[in-house]
């Protein structure tokens, strides 16, 4: 009952304030209109935005972050549907039956049932989200101290790096880097400056926010200009069908299994969303009985792709809310967002700012069914925005870039710090390393170092002090299971 | 050499010198911390020993497998596309590569020249000024010229160009001139729209940042730069 109540005020909150309203319609709306624009994803929309959040209240800025999530893994579906072209990595799988669906002349039905599952896989994970996620942090409270929450931060570093990247190593490595840059600056312990290399900028550390719009604005613009063909699109006629009470009935199957493969693919770290959206679709091709049918226009393709993809987004929130550990790109920003406004996110965030995570929650939960609204009536939009030749985008990208890089500190020299992030993780990217891996290790190295050197203190020194917290220790043999898991088959398993 | 390509050995080799410099420069900041036994420098020297082995363990991977370790579904999910375009475009090769890091260094020798000149002439404020805005001069010409033919190279220093400008020539002057840069490399050549939507770019730019949320943009130091940036300012605020 008393989610149901929490929930109801959440959303009297959300919707009570004008500005709130704005916002939540402002980030369904960006969220969907960049994951379909080919070229910009959800995460160049949330990177531009996060140096301005520091000028909204942490609510509407962590509200805003996840409003985007929602709606940015859905945008890119209608374009994968459409043109073949997916709009973000998230609609990859829903191309492969979503298109030749087009070809077939059942453009409206593929849309249709993109936005349909999405909004109820997103949805079903939201209200999963509001369940589950309030008993874990208050477990966490009174069962968390710095080795449970250094060891929790390994063990996560350790899964997102074994399912985060093309390999293994590249995964680690990225990670590796995230952590390496997290240590220039003042030690976490005495203060003592760390390769500053004799710059004063760099004493302050490497500030996180041009790092960010680096990695993912001027990157992402930097690949498309390699990508370079980027031809005009001819749009179809499309007019949206839902499919018949029947036709969803009959897909239940696949919802079902694709909820509950997205949300375990969501919760934790790695890829989240895209991840869910192949697995997902993987697994609907192994279960079916004419497996051979997948990739000629089969309903079933798009239905497993979308639900697994939107059902990621409200589990990624749990581990992020209640623990205080962010999975993906997206999640690394919120807790940016958070640490802007001098809080952490994890268990604490319910205790001290109960109205915060609700309005979260309620705004997740209206985005996903918004999906169902606005997907309808922004279809045709999106056909017309296609036709955004890129070298019109880009200039505009990079530009709010600089002015957001430049607006955190009014140091010229982050806006020179993100352009060269962006080259750093062009080259990075087109070597198959992962910039969210990176990311995630800047955001959590701090974090990491803070809590072993707490931990170590707190133990005396003793690392068998581990073996007599059964939560720490759990969670540094799953970590290092993991890992060695993940050593092994990088040398020795077949390619699956 | 199995599946080893050179590339692979120069990628392992990166790491590994990266590994090796942050080692040394670790010694500078070695000290013991009265409350913390391990020192400032046992996390980041763990961490490199981790990059260390990452490092072998990629290349004896790529020795032991080529490209096919990991899991297809990983590699799909991960794909971004970036790889395949560097591949059809033929940028990895040496050649390339090494066009494209030097005309990177160009805007570092903007940040670093005037700064050194002025030190060994001792120059004024007023003296300084003009051996940057010859400096700036140069270093245009020569970008111009090395990006013949190289528009990716172009592209990646451009945007580093104008956040080396930005301090002294200001927001204000410099931007339109990134917008039709950028234009420009991204292969644009209609010169109309260029300037329509630069222009409405721009506008954009200006009426929501500089009117609506008054973000102070760098108006530069130059003159006559900064007289044109204030009195942008002075008229949209």
């Amino acid at each position: 009952m008393d989610t149901l109540t929490n929930f109801i005020n959440g959303t009297i909150a959300l919707f009570g304030d004008p500005l709130g309203i704005l916002i939540f319609l402002g980030g369904v709306i960006g969220g969907m209109l960049f994951g379909a624009i080919p070229g910009v994803s959800m995460l160049t929309l949330a990177a531009i935005l996060l140096p301005f959040t520091a000028h909204l209240s942490p609510e509407h800025g962590i509200m805003l972050f996840s409003v985007i999530y929602c709606t940015g893994v859905y945008g890119g579906a209608i374009t994968a549907i459409l043109f073949n072209i997916p709009g973000a990595p998230e609609n990859a799988p829903t191309a492969f039956d979503g298109y030749p669906m087009t070809q077939k002349g059942q453009a409206g039905k593929a849309v249709g049932a993109a936005v349909t599952c999405s909004a109820i896989g997103g949805t079903v994970s939201a209200v999963i989200m509001m369940i589950a996620t309030a008993p874990i942090a208050g477990w966490a409270i009174s069962a968390f101290g710095p080795p449970e929450i250094f060891a929790l931060v390994f063990f996560g570093l350790a899964v997102a790096s074994s399912v985060g990247a093309k390999t293994f190593w590249k995964g680690w490595l990225s990670i590796l880097l995230g952590l390496l840059i997290a240590v220039v600056g003042l030690d976490p312990v005495g203060g003592i400056e760390r390769w500053d290399f004799g710059m004063p900028y760099l004493l302050a550390g490497i500030h996180f926010i041009p790092t960010i719009l680096g990695f993912f604005a001027v990157s992402e613009v930097f690949v498309q200009v390699e990508k370079k063909a980027r031809g005009s699109y001819s749009a179809p006629k499309v007019s949206v069908d839902f499919p018949s009470l029947a036709e969803l009935f009959a897909q239940k199957i696949a919802v079902i299994r694709s909820i509950v493969i997205g949300f375990f693919c969501g919760i934790l770290p790695g890829i989240g969303a895209t991840l869910a959206a192949f697995m997902g679709y993987n697994e609907a091709v192994r279960w079916s009985k004419d497996s051979k049918e997948f990739g000629t226009g089969k309903m079933e393709g798009v239905v497993s792709s979308e639900t697994a993809n939107n059902a990621a987004t409200g589990a990624a929130m749990i581990p992020l809310l209640a623990l205080g550990l962010p999975g993906g790109a997206l999640t690394a920003m919120m807790v940016a967002v958070f640490q802007m406004h001098d809080m952490e996110p994890g268990p604490l965030v319910f205790l001290n700012s109960a109205d915060l995570v609700w309005v979260v929650f309620s705004a997740m939960f209206f985005a996903n069914l918004s999906i169902l609204l606005i997907g309808f009536l922004e279809t045709k939009t999106i056909i017309n925005l296609l036709r955004i030749p890129f070298q019109f985008l880009a200039p505009l990208i990079l530009l709010l870039a600089t002015i957001g890089a430049y607006a955190v500190r009014g140091l010229p020299i982050d806006i020179v710090v993100m352009f060269i992030a962006g080259i750093v993780g062009f080259f990075l990217r087109r070597s198959g390393y992962s910039v969210a891996g990176i990311v995630l290790g800047l955001i959590l190295g701090k974090i990491g170092e803070q809590t072993f050197a707490q931990a170590m203190q707190m133990l005396h020194f003793e690392w068998s002090g581990f073996f007599s917290r059964p939560i720490a220790i759990t969670l540094i043999i799953a970590g290092m299971l993991t890992l060695l898991n993940s050593i092994y088959s990088s040398f020795f398993k077949k390619s699956t | 050499m199995k599946n080893l390509r050179i590339a692979h050995i120069a990628e392992a080799a990166i790491w590994l010198s990266l590994a090796l410099l942050l080692f040394v420069n670790s010694f500078d900041f070695n000290q013991e911390i009265e409350i913390y036994k391990y020192g400032a420098s046992a996390w980041p020297r763990a961490l490199l020993l981790l990059i260390v082995v990452a490092a072998i363990g990629q290349l004896f991977g790529q020795w032991l497998r080529g490209e096919s370790q990991g899991s297809e579904m990983l590699g799909k999910a991960s794909d971004d596309g970036a790889e395949l375009a560097a591949e059809l475009s033929d940028h990895n090769n040496p050649k390339w590569l090494l066009w494209t890091f030097l005309i990177m260094t160009i805007p570092f020798f903007y940040m670093n020249v005037p700064g050194i000149v002025g030190d060994l002439l001792s120059l004024e404020k007023a003296g300084l000024n003009h051996v940057k805005l010859l400096t700036a001069t140069v270093l245009l010409g020569i970008f111009l010229l090395a990006i013949r033919g190289n528009h990716i190279g172009g592209m990646l220093t451009l945007p580093l160009l104008f956040g080396a400008f930005l301090q002294d020539f200001g927001f204000y002057f410099t931007a339109p001139f990134f917008i039709l840069g950028t234009m420009y490399l991204m292969g644009e050549r209609r010169w109309k729209n260029m300037v329509m939507i630069g222009a409405l770019i721009m506008g954009i730019m200006l009426a929501l940042f500089v009117s609506l949320l008054y973000v102070g943009l760098p108006t530069g130091i130059i003159s006559p730069f900064y007289e044109f940036g204030t009195s942008i300012v002075n008229l949209l605020q």
